[in-house]
């Protein structure tokens, strides 16, 4: 019996200690982001998500940094993205983050409203942010406070089969001028002429909220105001899903389901890049990904609607961005090492457009020369696209969007629910998130 | 029939009403070691998470017993219990079902024994590969298999995997299809039965079928009956497969969201492990009740000799 | 003529079970642009540079991770062979205060999803600085908290007949001896089990391995494979299906090797 005692103790100690820990896991940093530079030995972790390529092009540089600074080691942690973010959760609840993270879009407002990051406008001694447009700055901003630096830049793109078109007798339309009708009716006839082995049109509204935004933007709304809540119109929401449902309706996209098969299955997999369809909605960025998977001659066309709407339904959106953990013990290190990711041309010839056509515009033109055919159409495209302001990042608590998007979608492509009550639903489901975490 | 009766009585000759505390604590010691310093504070910390909002980040505040009133109106926590009842209720008895039957079919001797088993086996040991969501496609999808060889006899098919009328039939087909860890096991079990006893019943005249119900049957409940309880657990908690195929989302429209898939999505990709921690409380509870019945309906159907 | 039928049932339906494995061998063998291109097994164009690509894709060669991998799943089996036996044998065959309470609380260590205990427990380990080492994943097996093995020795031991440590304890045996000497040998079939389910389950686990090695110098297998795929560029899955098929044949040599043992029983020992 004598150890059911001995067992009680330990375990209010050991459930103590737990959530001990569990709760200093919220103390604040270490040192400042503005002072000297150690001359000590110091480590870093650094980490992000990708796929092979981007692993080896990341080390390569890492390498080249700790040959320029020699008493700082940093140690590189790649992972896939959904396992990425498992991990950083876990890593920053037990307070053991790396001090660099590749951030994205949806989750900046959940890891620094709750504390998680360095502000770098602290950090300003060590990390340099002149070359970069104050528009793609903004989009790393919360509350004035600097929370991440725009890696890459990508804007919203409709990408086109010129074979297929040629093959099928299709004229290319003017993306100058084009409507979404015009995408319809240019979509139907390639649906038409191949007899339905090859679609028109992949539908979209799956894997990511840009094709949302930009629906809300032209019709002069937006997805969320600027205190964070969602304030898309339901109406607007609902012609949205309407389209969607009517490409499928007529045949100028594959049956939903086949849609939602080569959604989930990844960009190889996809309509585009097994040509078996002509137009797709894609990050301009993906432009060289698509064109070594399809073997075939892509063009990135401008959005339709956009010569009609209200207001530009474009904008430049970060591919990614650094961030530095506001509990990192070396603050002022970390940040110099973003400086390096960020505006060392020596690291951005190896980097390249691996994570989107640079936001630093010094750097897009230093690297310009060394694009490949498709990289140089995918940065062209930014230039020749008219951009509104980007909108507000994603508020914490709606890091789930594109899930309940993609939910919403598929209900309605498959007529369980009417675009009006999907949009309804919509509206409720994302808003009570955002409460939530409020 | 009487030889084995004999040993049976033989077997319930235990010594009763002696403890041994000691031998016990002995043998118990690492797993004790492992309860107390391994096991106990992370269960006792989720416990306590369950009364929480607890968003990862910020240290967790207590809330009552919110979490547990907000479940009664969380409609796709409904729906996902709804989908995880489904598939705990066709698949496992699928699954044994097979699984039994094989491995009984592979118990005589049979050339080429080695190589059924392994290939039967094969499918197991692909597990959780995020290769698995490729192939599945290959099998399931628009352009798979199944809806090539229903080409030939004419008939259109359709996207089985991407489908809400048909996703989780296939990843009950999936787990099926990996049967191959409950059919070692009864394999295994097969092996245990001392041959004496067939000798024994054949001596009494015997036949085939007899012996099956008399023999095989009793002598192997013990292990029909582990793999019953753990099947019911594991596919309470039945995560990767669904993860993996439908990329973590639980679709085609909720189709497939499992109830430790919607737990892990409010955990991790809302931040909201306060209210997943209360969930995955609640699902103890659940597979504690279906293991407690199984337990006592055991009483009935399993037969130990000891 | 049974017996050919009951053959070319089997073969058929082995057939159907390895039709995805085979799949996934003839998909490491094809460029990476013809993959997803072209249904069904045939091969027209063998090219063996997805295995070259892929061992050297990340950042050390694959073969480093697979190293991991086994001293990991090394550390797993014997933990789980000596602590979950002797767990087992306790449950099985020994009499002693609040059995049934004990033998409850094992059963429900098993019901509580990872994903709830994972954070609590990446505190504890990192608490201990056991992240980015193998502990956390190899000393929970050495303390028996596997309770699926212990479960099912528990079942095997009660299996076994009574008599023989009946006879072993009247001829002065005390337990140890009656566990090593009478129960061990005679519970092989769940012995090879545990081992050949703990190979197969520790080589593939993800999440608890993605969690707490987060060195790459440290990754294993599983890790390591997830990090060809990223949805949003282009995978490749060539060099992902290569090495899926290297790290198959550690884990199917295994099983050849183990299930050797799963014959030795009872059965085949006879006892008198």
């Amino acid at each position: 019996m004598r150890f059911v005692k001995s067992r009680r103790v330990a375990w209010t100690t050991l459930l103590a200690v737990t959530l001990g820990a569990a709760l200093a896991a919220c103390g604040g940093g270490g040192s400042d982001a503005g002072q000297e530079l150690s001359k000590e030995p110091v480590t870093l972790r650094f980490t992000w998500w990708g796929s092979d390529a981007r692993h080896k092009r990341t080390q390569q540089v890492i390498e080249l940094f700790q040959k320029k600074y020699p008493n700082i080691t940093v140690k590189g942690e790649f992972k896939e993205w959904n396992g990425y973010w498992d991990s950083l959760a876990t890593t920053v609840a037990a307070n053991d983050a790396p001090d660099i993270i590749q951030m994205d879009e949806l989750y900046i407002a959940s890891y620094a409203e709750r504390g998680a990051l360095l502000d770098l406008g602290t950090a300003k001694k060590h990390l340099e942010t002149n070359d970069f447009d104050p528009a793609a700055l903004q989009t790393g901003q919360i509350d004035g406070k600097q929370y991440a630096i725009p890696v890459g830049l990508s804007s919203y793109s409709m990408v086109v089969n010129e074979d297929l078109l040629k093959e099928y007798g299709v004229a290319m339309p003017d993306d100058n001028t084009w409507t979404w009708q015009d995408l319809k009716a240019a979509g139907a006839q390639v649906s038409k002429a191949s007899g339905g082995k090859v679609t028109g049109v992949q539908s979209w509204g799956f894997n990511d909220a840009g094709g949302l935004n930009i629906w809300a933007r032209q019709a002069g709304a937006s997805l969320y105001d600027d205190k964070g809540n969602v304030s898309i119109p339901p109406s607007v929401l609902a012609n949205y899903w309407t389209y969607l449902a009517d490409l499928a309706k007529e045949g100028i996209a594959p049956p939903p389901s086949v849609t939602i098969e080569r959604a989930s299955a990844g960009l190889d997999q996809s309509g585009t890049a097994t040509n078996t369809s002509a137009f797709a909605t894609w990050w301009n960025t993906q432009l060289t990904s698509l064109t070594a998977a399809s073997g075939k001659k892509l063009k990135l066309l401008k959005l339709p609607g956009e010569a009609q709407a209200k207001s530009p339904g474009a904008y430049y959106k970060p591919s990614m961005y650094w961030s530095v953990s506001s509990r990192s013990k070396h603050p002022a290190e970390a940040a110099l090492f973003v400086n390096y990711l960020a505006n060392s041309e020596e690291a951005a010839n190896v980097l390249l457009t691996d994570r989107g056509v640079p936001a630093n515009k010094k750097i897009r033109t230093a690297i310009a020369g060394q694009l490949k055919e498709t990289d140089k159409a995918a940065a062209g495209y930014l230039d020749a696209i008219k951009v509104g302001p980007a909108p507000r990042v994603t508020p914490k608590g709606a890091s789930g969007i594109e899930a309940i998007l993609k939910r919403h979608t598929e209900q309605v492509l498959f007529g369980r629910l009417t675009p009006d009550a999907a949009a309804a639903s919509f509206i409720k489901e994302l808003q009570s998130e955002i409460d939530a975490a409020k | 029939m009487s030889a084995l009766g004999e040993m049976r009585r033989l077997g319930s000759s235990a010594q009763k009403g002696k403890k041994d505390n000691k031998a016990a604590f002995f043998f118990l010691l690492p797993w004790f070691a492992g309860l107390l310093f391994i096991t106990v504070g992370p269960v006792a910390a989720s416990l306590v998470l369950g009364f929480t909002e607890y968003n990862l980040i910020q240290p967790p505040e207590f809330n009552g017993v919110d979490n547990f009133t907000r479940m009664l109106d969380d409609t796709r926590l409904h729906h996902a219990l709804g989908v995880t009842f489904k598939y705990v209720a066709v698949s496992v008895p699928l699954q044994l079902a097979c699984a039994l039957g094989l491995a009984l079919l592979l118990d005589k001797g049979l050339r080429g024994l080695a190589f059924y088993r392994s290939a039967f086996y094969l499918p197991s040991l692909l597990g959780s590969s995020v290769a698995i969501a490729v192939l599945w496609r290959q099998i399931f999808g628009a352009e798979g298999l199944i809806n090539q060889v229903l080409a030939f006899a004419g008939i259109q098919g359709r996207g089985w995997i991407s489908d809400p009328d048909t996703a989780l039939s296939t990843l009950i087909v999936l787990n099926v299809w990996t049967f191959g860890a409950p059919m070692i096991i009864f394999l295994a079990g097969l092996r245990q039965i001392p041959e004496m006893y067939y000798e024994a019943a054949a001596t009494d005249g015997a036949g085939r079928w007899t012996q099956f119900w008399r023999i095989t049957l009793p002598l192997l409940s013990p292990i029909i009956f582990f793999n019953l309880v753990l099947q019911i657990i594991h596919a309470f908690q039945s995560f990767t497969q669904a993860f993996v195929v439908s990329g973590g989302t639980g679709g085609p429209s909720d189709s497939t969201l499992f109830y430790t898939l919607y737990l892990y999505q409010r955990g991790f990709n809302n931040f909201d492990m306060g209210y997943a921690s209360a969930l995955a409380w609640l699902l103890l509870v659940i597979i504690a009740a279906f293991t407690a019945i199984n337990f006592w309906a055991a009483k009935h159907w399993v037969f130990y000799d000891d | 003529m049974t017996k050919l039928l009951r053959h070319v049932g089997l073969l058929l339906l082995a057939l159907l079970m390895l039709y995805p494995v085979l799949w996934m061998v003839v998909s490491s063998l094809r460029p990476n642009n013809e993959i997803f291109r072209r249904p069904g097994l045939v091969l027209d164009n063998l090219q063996t540079q997805n295995y070259g690509e892929g061992w050297n894709a990340l950042a050390s060669p694959f073969g480093h991770y697979m190293v991991n991998s086994s001293i990991v799943v090394l550390g797993c089996i014997v933990g789980n062979l000596v602590s979950c036996s002797m767990a087992a044998y306790a449950f099985a065959r020994l009499d002693f205060t609040g059995k049934r309470l004990w033998f409850a609380i094992m059963l429900g260590t098993i019901m509580l999803p990872i994903h709830v205990i994972i954070v609590p427990q990446y505190i504890l380990f990192s608490q201990l600085d056991w992240i980015n080492t193998f502990l956390p994943l190899i000393v929970p097996k050495v303390l028996a908290t596997d309770a699926f093995f212990i479960f099912l020795m528990v079942q095997f031991i009660r299996g076994l007949p009574r008599e023989l440590d009946e006879a072993a304890r009247i001829d002065g045996c005390g337990h140890a001896r009656i566990f090593l000497r009478i129960v061990l040998p005679l519970m092989m079939p769940a012995l090879a089990t545990t081992a050949i389910f703990t190979f197969i389950w520790t080589w593939n686990d993800f999440f608890s391995q993605l969690i707490y090695l987060t060195d790459p110098e440290m990754y294993t297998v599983p890790v390591a494979l997830r990090s060809f795929v990223d949805s949003t560029v282009e995978t490749s899955w060539g060099s992902m299906f290569a090495m899926s098929v290297v790290s198959l044949a550690p884990i199917i040599l295994a099983f050849l090797l183990g299930q050797r043992y799963l014959i030795k029983g009872i059965a085949t020992t006879g006892i008198k």
